[in-house]
């Protein structure tokens, strides 16, 4: 299948600072894929070069074959980072202006802003100022001002970002709904975010593309089994090189850092009281022990060194 | 030390916005330099058309015509005498002076009678107290127009006097321009106020345009389907609306107050309508070169003071004729389409003028709101609505 968008070694400099680093790209349709990154990896910037907000260094990126970019503007929805809308605008007259815009006759208009602010749960507000409604409720109508002319592709800037709890659910459901319907990209730095939502992620760092698959391929791409986080009483820096052969010994993949020892492997549970041993018999008192699984967070560690969420 | 702390903070501000401390500062210095170059730098000039009338008489079966003869002689004190800034034309006839007049192609124009050389004759022969009637037409509003009467008319008192020895030989009658004998000083603003209110909308519509930049939603407009041309020319129907509202409040209150308006209100209509037009093309290329409302208010101070001041909108102005297009003067003020609404105004308010002889103001404003126009249009695409 041919994808709907083909990012072809595609470059943005700003004088001496690279953003997007020859990144290549091919996205399908009805899928949607995360770019994940911590703040300053290039993404935003990718996304603005692929609606046209902004040009490239170099490269080009190709819609359904199509290098035509006007063309292609009426397909593309964005929901920017932060929140755009007319605040003195009531939530549906803004959708109503907003559809007109792409050409869609009033009637048609009204009744496209009438669904959408039903399905984000608006409807109420719809006769409000926007400058008026909540923050969550203002992402909210971010997200229908970018889906108003029902375009082909969304493309979501950290969509989940300023939510409630309750809003992020609904938001959250609400992109799922549009799967298969509509090509998604979203950015986020938000490991939990992309991993529920996401077909795809790709992991993003100083403007380059680390690496691209499912979220269940990218956490098998750094080893199997769950993860087990130990917490002791006292930093292990001055024997950590005894520890480290200890486990190492048992383990193929042990990371030490501060006061955690961490610990990936297979059916780890079985294991749990031989490391409690070894880590006592290097004169640790354990404080806490945490069993998980995988994350894409463990994902970004292992591709960059640095944890995702230090970065910002 | 925190106000040495805000001092040293302000001043990186400031300088980190230097293009908007350079026009602060230069504001001023550039008004005295701009009104030197179209004002003082010019050397007063009076120019006066002259249509002699005058028939003749027969005196002794020899036939005098002293009208001519006083023509020459007013020529000659005008070259050799008194070195008056003055330069008197002989008009074909009074129809077509005035139209020269209305044209602002001279500054008043004087009319021998058919029978001032039987008067002339009489004062030189006889012992009755015989009267010359001189006629003077112009715009009474006008300054250039006022100086050259008082001149003139001492003049030919003088002159007559000299060759006569008769006292007060002259009788003048003034015949004003449309109403312009009638008027006051109110009256008189009144067409360049009705301007100055349109004026007046150069920044709420950059402000208008530069919010959507402000509030980032014109990134939503560039990326729909929606070009630069219909988002403006939308957004300047809005204001053109407002301008018209304001102007006719404007001319209803000085109507309340006591201002008598000649002419057409249609030719009022069309000239608010383009001014506005050509109004809001100003406030495109403002808000094209801004970013936000703040930058609009600073930077649009340098407009809207060179359209209030040097267009004749508030100050009446005489302009330097630079050249001039099929007759009609091009002067570094005709560059602002509020002189010519301004001239236009007074035309049809003042001087009682039709359709016809405002259209070289009407073209005038319509090229201009044409360049601006496109100038803004382009601008604003480029800064703000590219893709």
């Amino acid at each position: 299948m041919k994808p709907i968008i083909q990012i072809v070694e595609i470059t943005k400099k700003f004088d001496a600072l690279t953003a997007v680093d020859n990144i290549s790209l091919e996205i399908q349709k009805g899928e949607i894929i995360g770019l994940l990154g911590p703040n300053g990896a290039g993404k935003t910037t990718l996304i603005n070069m692929i609606c046209g907000l902004l040009d490239a260094t170099s490269g080009e990126i190709i819609f359904q074959q199509n290098k035509n970019k006007k063309k292609t503007r009426a397909e593309i929805g964005i929901c920017p980072q932060e929140n755009i809308y007319w605040p003195k605008l009531r939530c549906k007259e803004q959708l109503i202006f907003m559809g007109e815009m792409y050409d869609m006759s009033l009637k048609k208009a009204k009744e496209r802003s009438q669904k959408l602010l039903d399905l984000l749960g608006l409807s109420e507000k719809s006769n409000i100022q926007a400058k008026k409604i909540s923050g969550g409720m203002k992402r909210r109508l971010s997200i229908c001002l970018a889906l108003i002319h029902d375009p082909e592709i969304l493309i979501l800037d950290e969509p989940e970002a300023g939510l409630d709890p309750q809003s992020r659910i609904l938001v959250r459901n609400f992109i799922k709904s549009l799967t298969r319907n509509k090509t998604i990209i979203l950015t986020t730095h938000n490991m939990d975010e992309a991993d529920r939502m996401s077909d795809r992620v790709a992991i993003m760092n100083k403007g380059k593309l680390l690496m691209t698959d499912t979220p269940d391929n990218l956490k098998r791409s750094i080893g199997e089994g769950d993860l087990l986080e130990i917490i002791v009483d006292k930093d292990i820096l001055e024997s950590r090189v005894d520890l480290l052969e200890s486990l190492s010994k048992k383990f193929d993949d042990v990371k030490i850092k501060g006061f955690s020892v961490i610990i990936m492997s297979k059916n780890i549970v079985e294991k749990i009281s031989e490391i409690s041993e070894i880590i006592k018999h290097n004169g640790y008192i354990i404080k806490k022990m945490t069993l998980r699984e995988n994350t894409l967070e463990d994902v970004f560690m292992h591709l960059t060194g640095k944890e995702l969420s230090t970065d910002y | 030390m925190k106000i040495i702390s805000i001092i040293n903070k302000s001043i990186k501000e400031n300088f980190r916005h230097l293009w908007l401390l350079i026009l602060t500062i230069s504001l001023t210095p550039f008004f005295v330099g701009f009104y030197w170059a179209i004002s003082e730098s010019e050397k007063p000039n009076y120019d006066v058309l002259l249509v002699n009338q005058d028939v003749g008489v027969q005196y002794q079966s020899k036939n005098y015509h002293y009208g001519s003869l006083i023509i020459d002689e007013i020529k000659n004190i005008d070259k050799d005498s008194l070195q008056f800034p003055m330069t008197i034309k002989i008009a074909k006839n009074r129809t077509d002076a005035i139209e020269k007049l209305k044209d602002k192609k001279a500054d008043a124009l004087i009319v021998f009678p058919e029978d001032f050389s039987e008067r002339f004759q009489n004062l030189l022969t006889s012992n009755e107290v015989e009267i010359i009637n001189l006629e003077f037409i112009g715009d009474l509003t006008s300054i250039k127009y006022m100086v050259t009467a008082i001149w003139a008319a001492e003049t030919f008192s003088d002159l007559i006097y000299m060759v006569t020895d008769q006292k007060n030989p002259v009788n003048i009658t003034e015949t004003s321009l449309g109403i312009s004998g009638k008027i006051d000083g109110f009256d008189l603003y009144v067409p360049g106020l009705l301007i100055l209110s349109i004026i007046m909308l150069l920044l709420p519509a950059s402000i208008s345009i530069i919010n959507e930049v402000e509030n980032k939603t014109i990134i939503r407009l560039k990326l729909s389907t929606i070009s630069a041309l219909e988002f403006l020319t939308g957004i300047s129907a809005v204001q053109l609306i407002i301008g018209i509202i304001s102007i006719a409040l404007a001319l209803l209150v000085a109507v309340g107050l006591g201002f008598e308006y000649a002419g057409s209100l249609f030719n009022v209509f069309v000239i608010a309508v383009l001014s506005s037009v050509s109004i809001i093309a100003i406030s495109l290329i403002l808000a094209s070169i801004t970013k936000t409302a703040t930058e609009v208010l600073i930077v649009g101070n340098f407009p809207l003071f060179i359209l209030m001041f040097f267009t004749g909108v508030a100050i009446p102005i005489h302009p330097k004729e630079l050249f001039s297009i099929a007759g009609y003067p091009v002067t570094l003020q005709g560059l602002m389409s509020p002189t010519h609404s301004v001239s236009a105004m007074n035309k049809i308010m003042i001087m009682d003028m039709g359709f016809i002889d405002i259209l070289p103001e009407i073209t005038t404003i319509l090229v201009l709101t044409i360049i601006y126009f496109a100038i803004g249009v382009w601008l604003f695409w480029w800064r703000h609505m590219r893709v």
